[in-house]
């Protein structure tokens, strides 16, 4: 009986976060690798994918897409696990942002800030976008769909205008301000104790400030994501299911649906201000346009890549919505060396590729092209919408659903049909 | 599940769609130069002489001799090549102006290369794109910031950005001229590394509230002033208002921090024809500077306008405010506009975008690139002189150098006490919309409409006798 997929013998072993031998196995390796990755060792540089990222230039994206992880756990939440539609992702993570800045920054004359260390910054920043969630959470249990996502698409205007009426929280005008960086103090003293944004030595190594950060983030995203996962599967979780699935049976069920809906627009707030603070500490600066409404969609996009409504999807669409247009560019550079080259294939990147003037290639290496041929750094942004547009039709449950199909026609081999 | 991710496709469609309509800030405006873009089949054959033709310009420095065995060096520069990079925003919301900046960049680096590069070094000049967002900015700047890369960042767009990078460019040991005009670039406390161009919007404001005051507007002065809140728009303000304090004119209305991008302008609108002023200053972008102009003249209202640099956009006379731009508004800027002035740097950069990019339409954003790509030319040219293109050489250079831009803009020095090398003068331009004809492209010379006024750079006394001790509206 045992080591037999999808038969349990008991709720707990239902309900276990990795059920299977393989995916304990998977999941460790997979740890092991992330955490080896931002070193050059020789195994790890062997391993595709891992390889480049560990750089130093290419850690720092990594670590961008981290913190976007983050965002769209919480995202994940609220629309994937309580079908709650939300645009005003951006502002919750705004929210986050400014609690942080105005609990951790520096003051002047100018500007507010009290100067606290991170471990009252961090938190609060999650508190006070979940407080502010749970204000907006009564106008989710009067509308629904199309109308929520409205209502909430309105708040990301809010916020914009409450920047602008509070420029000693804000920083004045498009400058933005200085935000407190990732560094561990007791309290207000001069030397951190543990300090994230400058090189420094652990233990017998030397460590770059991105090494550094991508362990806190990473330290950050394994506790909310087994944070999600635990809350998926939780009473919570169930009835944020059942109220997603049709709101009024799970009502009639006995699921308080105003209860419910306060809880996941509270705690999606909270991973939402936990990741605003966190990228804007990151950046060291941000202006208040930053938080907008296509921040918003962008966390839309991941989850509708990713697949909705699960953890993993939520990861796998962050991985590649942050990722892919570098990769992109990689390719196109790659490709535009082939071009230039006499290789055998040089003609077939020829196609591509639109070296100078009466070139027929649709892509121009030239950053100053508007128009046609297309310049590569918009070729992200085209790819991006096609993407989505073939998922909606082939793939509705994004690369999750993907992955699910590889799996399914392994699980039967050689016997899939 | 089926139907929430069938809603937020639709609603992905609907915000994409609403987004690109919704023209935050200044994309509306600055889009229009893309829309007028020259289809490149016209001719083309121009492109092909470029490099044959020499055309030895005046700041060219003997680049044969062999010196760069005695040059020192460390990162981004080797035995042929030194890297100079640029992080622009080349898909977000600035991206039809700075494509324009970054083209003149590279036509004026592909000449210097034609010419023999500096120091017997060929230019490898390196754009990365950064969407205007500090994040990506930030990735950029690790790559660029690198062992393996440059010298130099001859732009840095943006001032968040800028600001962002600052302290990292003090740590790394290395420069950026800012493709941003805050007027706290000169302190060295907010940018000891950043080397910024031209003068700055207080200054900008005060000569030209003075000069119009003085020279155009008929009788005494009534000043209205009006701008956005923040940085730009209330550093403006605060030039304006120093201006009217020192030259006793009287401010009949005050609309500092008034103009909100997005909400109603009327209240702004009758509070300003109300006031009964003559002379309107300006701290907003294009599209506002429609709104208002346009809603203004509505009612009857007549006075001399202006404004900040970029209040004012010459795709403006491609619309039916031209007229009234043509009769009552004059524009202000840092350098000169595109095929104005009898300078030899500019009579140099027409000659030199009409060999490299013809087909390309007429903008003012040109000589922003240029005179950028002089500035990083002369600093890199000194260090290479002085046998040191380390970063430390370079930003040693720079803080020795005075950028002499031909007369495409005041000549810019970096080093020393603030107040001796801080720029103070900037440009008056009567608008004369006939000039300018949309689509015009760069082969046939034309002008963008504007037409400069008292025959240089103007600088008032006001502004000669400021004493710079950080941005006029102090924002930390």
């Amino acid at each position: 009986m045992r080591g037999r997929p999808n038969l349990y013998t008991s709720y707990a072993s239902e309900s276990r976060l990795f059920p299977t031998r393989t995916q304990q196995l998977a999941i460790g390796i997979g740890f092991i690798l992330l955490l080896l990755m931002p070193f050059d060792l020789p195994v790890i540089d062997q391993v595709p994918l891992i390889r480049f990222l560990g750089d130093n230039a290419w850690l720092r994206v990594v670590n961008r897409m981290l913190i976007f992880c983050i965002a769209s756990l919480g995202l994940n939440i609220l629309s994937g696990l309580g079908g709650q539609v939300s645009l005003g992702h951006a502002f919750f993570m705004g929210v986050g942002a400014y609690t942080a800045v105005l609990v951790g920054g520096p003051g002047s004359s100018n500007l507010w800030g009290w100067g606290l260390p991170i471990w009252i910054w961090l938190p609060a920043s999650g508190v006070v976008a979940a407080l502010v969630g749970i204000l907006v959470a009564p106008a989710a249990v009067r509308v629904r769909g199309l109308y929520l996502a409205i209502t909430t698409l309105g708040l990301v205007f809010i916020g914009l205008h409450l920047s602008r009426i509070f420029p000693e929280i804000a920083g004045p005008g498009s400058l933005g301000r200085k935000w407190p960086k990732l560094e561990v103090r007791i309290w207000k003293e001069e030397e951190p104790f543990l300090d994230f944004s400058r090189d420094g030595h652990w233990f017998w190594f030397d460590i770059t400030d991105n090494q550094k950060t991508y362990y806190f983030l990473l330290a950050l995203l394994i506790i909310f994501a087994l944070w999600a996962a635990n809350l998926a599967r939780s009473r919570t979780g169930r009835a944020l299911a059942a109220i997603r699935d049709q709101d009024v049976a799970a009502e009639i069920m006995g699921v308080p649906e105003v209860k419910y809906k306060t809880i996941a627009f509270a705690i999606s707030s909270f991973y939402a201000g936990v990741a605003g603070a966190l990228l804007a500490s990151f950046a060291g600066q941000m202006p208040p346009e930053a938080w907008d409404l296509i921040l918003s969609v962008e966390f839309v996009a991941i989850l509708l890549i990713g697949g909705i409504g699960r953890i993993s999807g939520a990861l796998a669409g962050t991985f590649f919505v942050v990722l892919s247009p570098r990769f992109v560019e990689e390719i196109i550079e790659w490709m535009t060396e082939q071009a230039e080259g006499d290789g055998a294939f040089s003609g077939m990147w020829d196609f591509f590729i639109s070296l100078g003037h009466g070139d027929f290639g649709f892509v121009s290496i030239n950053e100053t092209a508007l128009g046609y041929p297309i310049p590569y750094s918009s070729l992200d942004e085209i790819i991006y919408g096609l993407l989505i547009v073939l998922f909606m039709l082939f793939e509705p449950l994004g690369l999750y659903g993907i992955w699910i199909n590889i799996r399914n026609y392994w699980k039967g081999w050689p016997f899939s049909y | 599940m089926k139907h929430v991710s069938k809603l937020l496709a639709l609603l992905l469609a609907f915000t994409v769609v609403a987004a690109a309509c919704s023209s935050d800030e200044d994309s509306s405006s600055s889009s229009a130069p893309a829309e007028t873009e020259a289809p490149a089949e016209t001719e083309a054959p121009a492109e092909e002489e470029a490099p044959a033709e020499e055309e030895a310009p005046a700041e060219e420095e003997a680049p044969a001799e062999e010196e760069s065995a005695e040059i020192i060096y460390d990162y981004g520069v080797d035995e042929d090549t030194i890297r100079v990079g640029a992080i622009a925003d080349l898909s977000g919301a600035f991206a039809p102006l700075v494509v324009q900046i970054i083209a003149a960049q590279t036509a004026y680096w592909d000449r210097v290369n034609a010419n023999g590069g500096i120091a017997g070094k060929q230019i490898d000049f390196w754009v990365e794109d950064n969407a205007y967002d500090v994040p990506t900015h930030l990735e950029r700047y690790e790559e660029m910031s690198a062992d393996d890369g440059v010298v130099f960042l001859s732009q840095s767009t943006g001032s968040p950005h800028t600001a962002a990078i600052a302290e990292a460019l003090v740590e790394d040991g290395l420069g950026a001229i800012p493709l941003s005009w805050y007027s706290g670039w000169p302190d060295p406390e907010f940018g000891e590394n950043v080397f910024e161009s031209y003068t700055n919007y207080c200054y900008e404001s005060i000569n030209a509230v003075d000069y119009l005051a003085n020279n155009v507007v008929e009788g005494d002065a009534k000043l209205a002033v009006l701008s956005f809140p923040g940085e730009y728009g209330q550093d403006g303000a605060a030039g304006a208002k120093i201006a009217a304090e020192a030259l006793g004119i009287e401010v009949v209305y005050d609309g500092e921090a008034a103009v909100i991008p997005g909400a109603d302008q009327t209240p702004v609108i009758t509070g300003l024809v109300e006031s009964g002023a003559n002379l309107v200053w300006l701290t907003t972008n294009p599209t506002l500077l429609a709104e208002l102009m346009g809603g203004a003249a509505a009612t009857g209202f007549e006075a001399v306008w202006s404004g900040n640099s970029p209040t004012y956009n010459y795709m403006l006379l491609a619309t039916a405010l031209a007229p009234i731009l043509d009769s009552s508004f004059y524009q202000s800027t840092y350098n000169l506009t595109w095929n104005a002035g009898d300078t030899p740097g500019m009579a140099d950069m027409v000659a030199a975008l009409q060999e490299a990019i013809p087909d390309d339409p007429v903008s003012d954003a040109y000589t922003i690139g240029w005179t950028e790509a002089m500035a990083a030319h002369q600093i890199l040219e000194a260090a290479a002189a002085s046998g040191d293109l380390t970063r430390a050489g370079v930003i040693a250079a720079a803080n020795a150098t005075t950028v002499d831009y031909m007369g495409l803009a005041p000549n810019q020095g970096y080093g020393g006490e603030i107040n001796d090398f801080i720029v103070r003068e900037s440009y008056i331009f009567d608008i004369q919309a006939d000039l300018f004809t949309a689509g015009a492209t760069i082969a046939g010379g034309g002008s963008t409409g504007s037409v400069l006024m008292n025959g240089g750079p103007y600088v008032s006394d006001v502004t000669a006798a400021h004493v710079y001790e950080g941005a006029c509206f102090v924002a930390e």
